[in-house]
């Protein structure tokens, strides 16, 4: 019978162990989450006990299950207004700086990736419609790209849980949803209000049409990766941008162990990236 | 003024302003022109030519925009030959830190083409050099790479050389390690950072 | 309680220093590099940074560089290198360091410099 017991010294050396690797720190109140997560990797792999699953963690040569491991503990559902205070970083500090940059009258341009069923670039869509005055001024495309066919057909015919909605405020929810037995259908005018459209981004043909963006959400996506297709993705994403433009990555992901070629900007409501505004 | 979806209309996503095509030697001009963002596509196209890795090599020495540096170091990875393995280790031999540890990165990349080069690189007369082939050797996925860590552990002067080596042991040492973590530990025994290491990775060891 | 962020490539170097600064009380974060020392310096707030200089992404001086560019609380720094030269050490007091040691580091030499640049763990 596997002894699952996880240990205040285990869990240290997992923590120290699972920080060096993929730069995720669990704070110790995540004691619970790290441990039910464990415990269940140790059953899968058929280990002994922690020692064991630890030993293969650390040794096996191909990092399938540090991978594994990794999709677990940031194993993530997409909902309306998921980490919201990014939205409002985009509407109080990015998009101001961007429309004084902004000279030519070209509009502002958001590329989402990866898409996933629509949420996040419907998010943003409503955020900028609600909470920035500059949408009276400018045109804004928004852009939002994912590799699986079939998740975009959700994302354009936009109808969604209670539970994927449920974080939006109820006067948001009566304003660009109608109800549809027990799910929500999304209005039209945001279903015109964004582009969905198929990218590889490890496919160089794929992305190479992809410029001239100001800014680009990337969240959850690259923890996925191995490193040298973060670090692919990291380039791809500095030819998309125009010069001084931002991209954003999820709450647990940095740029910081991927490559150093953008700039770290401290906003109020959050760290965001950066690409140079000129090249010397 | 509103949301639009250009692409609806002509120029959908930006048109592709390089020829998708260009041939080799064009492209390896391409990394002499003025603008970086062309040297850029340069760079990253040259990924397809087999004999670019000279005209990519002579170009990192000068290049000083980071943008295209790291495309190139990136295509030189890629490449991986001979030409492009000893250019990286070029670098390691510069002023420029940068340079040098993106080399690192890059080499760390290309397991068995730098595997035969390491034990000559393990030798160098400077310790720096000895120092960044053992950083190389962090995330290297080979075979030899506990029992390259061993012979400098065993062997080698300095101490930084050591103290960088002994930290990766703790990651990836073995039974085989057990000895000679006691022999550096002797070896080094007015060195509290030594002591602290070699503890740590034998600790390790006896966990597994 | 005072913070300190170590920043350091080597994980068993970044240990070393944590177990001696949290013996001697102070409460101790750590980064990988200097781009990711940057990322927690600029969201969080620390009484000291003792730092590696040669690291990958970003180095020690430029890590220095940027924040001395970016944060206008002037948090002291030691900078720690394996280059014994006058010009490196220049360099890094050019670069805003407030103190250099050599390494391997020996734990009453940096408990002396911590304490000399912020004093004792507890205020």
């Amino acid at each position: 019978m596997a002894d699952n017991t996880i240990s205040e010294e285990d869990f240290q050396k997992f923590r120290e162990f699972f920080y060096r690797k993929t730069g995720i720190q669990f704070e110790p109140s995540k004691r619970y989450f790290v441990d039910k997560r464990l415990v269940e990797r140790i059953e899968a792999t058929g280990s002994d006990n922690f020692r064991s699953y630890f030993t293969m963690l650390r040794f096996q040569v191909s990092g399938e299950e540090l991978q594994q491991l990794t999709n677990l503990m940031t194993v993530n559902e997409t909902y309306f207004f998921r980490e919201e205070y990014q939205f409002k970083c985009l509407v109080d500090s990015i998009l101001p700086e961007i429309a004084a940059r902004k000279t030519d009258g070209s509009p502002i341009r958001i590329w989402i990736i990866p898409s996933s069923s629509g949420e996040e670039a419907y998010s943003i869509a409503i955020y900028l419609l609600e909470l920035w005055a500059g949408i009276n001024d400018w045109d804004v495309e928004i852009i939002s790209s994912d590799i699986d066919t079939r998740i975009l057909g959700h994302a354009r015919q936009g109808l969604y849980s209670a539970r994927a909605v449920q974080q939006l405020p109820a006067l948001y929810l009566r304003k660009y949803f109608v109800r549809s037995g027990d799910n929500y259908q999304i209005s039209d005018e945001l279903r015109e209000a964004v582009e969905f459209t198929r990218v590889n981004l490890s496919e160089r043909a794929d992305t190479r049409a992809y410029r001239n963006f100001d800014v680009v959400f990337c969240r959850n996506l690259l923890i996925y990766f191995d490193d040298i297709s973060r670090k692919t993705a990291a380039e791809t994403f500095y030819d998309a941008l125009n010069p001084g433009g931002f991209i954003l990555l999820g709450h647990s992901e940095s740029m910081s162990r991927i490559s150093s070629i953008y700039k770290i900007r401290k906003f109020p409501e959050a760290i965001v990236y950066q690409k140079p505004q000129e090249t010397r | 003024m509103a949301f639009i979806k250009k692409s609806r209309n002509s120029d959908a996503l930006a048109q592709d302003e390089r020829k998708v095509q260009r041939d080799c030697s064009s492209l390896a001009l391409g990394l002499e022109q003025p603008d970086p963002l062309a040297r850029r596509w340069a760079a990253r196209d040259l990924a397809d030519c087999p004999d670019a890795s000279a005209a990519l090599v002579s170009r990192l020495q000068r290049e000083d925009d980071a943008s295209v540096r790291e495309i190139i170091f990136s295509t030189l990875t890629c490449l991986g030959d001979d030409i492009a393995v000893a250019g990286l280790v070029q670098c390691l031999r510069s002023d420029d830190a940068a340079l040098r540890n993106e080399a690192i990165e890059a080499m760390k990349q290309l397991p068995d083409e730098v595997a035969a080069i390491m034990q000559g690189l393990l030798e160098d007369s400077d310790a720096d050099v000895r120092i960044f082939a053992v950083n190389v050797l962090e995330s290297l996925r080979h075979p030899e790479v506990e029992s390259w860590l061993i012979e400098v552990i065993e062997r080698d002067p300095h101490v930084n050389v050591c103290a960088t080596a002994v930290d990766l042991l703790g990651e990836v040492g073995t039974e085989a390690s057990r000895e000679p973590l006691r022999h550096l530990k002797a070896r080094f025994a007015d060195e509290p950072y030594i002591q602290f290491a070699a503890d740590l990775a034998l600790k390790r060891i006896a966990e597994i | 309680m005072k913070r300190i962020l170590i920043v350091d490539d080597a994980a068993t170097v970044r240990m070393y220093h944590r177990s001696i600064l949290e013996t001697a009380g102070y409460a101790v974060e750590e980064a990988v590099n200097g781009f990711e020392a940057l990322e927690k310096a600029l969201q969080s707030s620390f009484d000291l940074y003792v730092v590696d200089i040669n690291m990958p992404k970003l180095d020690g001086y430029g890590f220095l560089r940027e924040l001395r560019g970016q944060d206008i609380r002037q948090v002291p720094a030691i900078m720690i290198s394996t280059e014994a030269d006058a010009s490196d050490r220049q360099r890094a007091y050019a670069a805003g360091a407030n103190a250099y040691m050599l390494k391997p580091s020996r734990p009453e030499q940096l408990l002396v410099n911590v304490k000399l640049l912020i004093g004792e763990a507890q205020a």
